[in-house]
């Protein structure tokens, strides 16, 4: 009996037809007499590189335990199972039975997604809405008002100036 | 560069770690750079190679 780490990379399109799947794989694993100490669904990740046609890919780990007699076995059934599209079996030492950073990875990944994907819904709803009249008025005389803040601004710029020269003048008055 | 330190407990999984040693075009840095140990490197070096075979970190840069 050895301990082994069996990492899937599943077909993303499977969607509805995974938890069957996962059934129907788990059923297999059983049969050739691996024992499942740990089931990691990590889910869908995109890809680091494409492999075939897929760009994202399903994520399981697996952690087992079995006669390494039945590893050949299982690898020819991955082998010819199209909804597999990459597989590895690791000996491991020691059975972890907790989730790994790459769920968390995963799950961070997804709420980025999702809060990116509700931005965008928000600007096209504006793009898909626009009032033409009031923005283009609220927008001139935005445009108009900056204009009227950035004149004064520049004469208390110029007359400060001015009395500090004046100040200066002064002082070099009183210097001599 | 400012001196990296490896973790006791990672694996290929932990690939936020993994990133840390290899370079913008997907390139393992050496351990005279990066100042970590020689059996650290060769744990880092296999825990590498299994990302990139799973797809999690990239070969090179150049792949779409």
């Amino acid at each position: 009996m050895n301990h082994y780490e069996l990492t899937l990379i599943l077909n993303p399109d499977l969607a509805s037809k995974f938890d069957p799947y996962k059934e129907h794989f788990e059923s297999i694993l059983s049969q050739l007499g691996f024992n499942i100490h740990y089931c990691e669904n990590v889910g869908i990740r995109e890809l680091a590189y494409t492999i075939g046609i897929n760009k994202k890919g399903h994520y399981l780990i697996y952690q087992l335990d079995g006669d390494p007699a039945n590893i050949n076995e299982l690898e020819t059934k991955i082998k010819y199972d199209n909804s597999v599209i990459r597989h590895l079996v690791l000996k491991t030492d020691t059975v972890t039975e907790s989730d790994s950073f790459l769920t968390q990875d995963t799950k961070e990944a997804k709420k980025r997604a999702e809060e990116r994907a509700h931005e965008a819904k928000l600007k096209a709803q504006v793009q898909q809405h626009p009032k033409p009249t009031p923005s283009a008025i609220k927008e001139d005389e935005n445009s108009s008002e900056e204009k009227k803040d950035e004149s004064p601004k520049g004469e208390e710029e110029s007359s400060t100036i001015e009395e500090n020269s004046e100040k200066t003048e002064s002082e070099n008055e009183e210097q001599s | 560069m400012k001196k990296l330190t490896l973790p006791e407990n990672f694996d290929y999984k932990n690939i936020d770690i993994l990133k840390q040693f290899i370079t913008e075009t997907g390139k393992i840095i050496p351990a005279r750079v990066s100042g970590i140990t020689a059996p650290e490197q060769r744990k880092l070096t296999k825990a590498v190679k299994i990302a990139r075979f799973l797809a999690l970190i990239p070969y090179t840069d150049k792949q779409i």
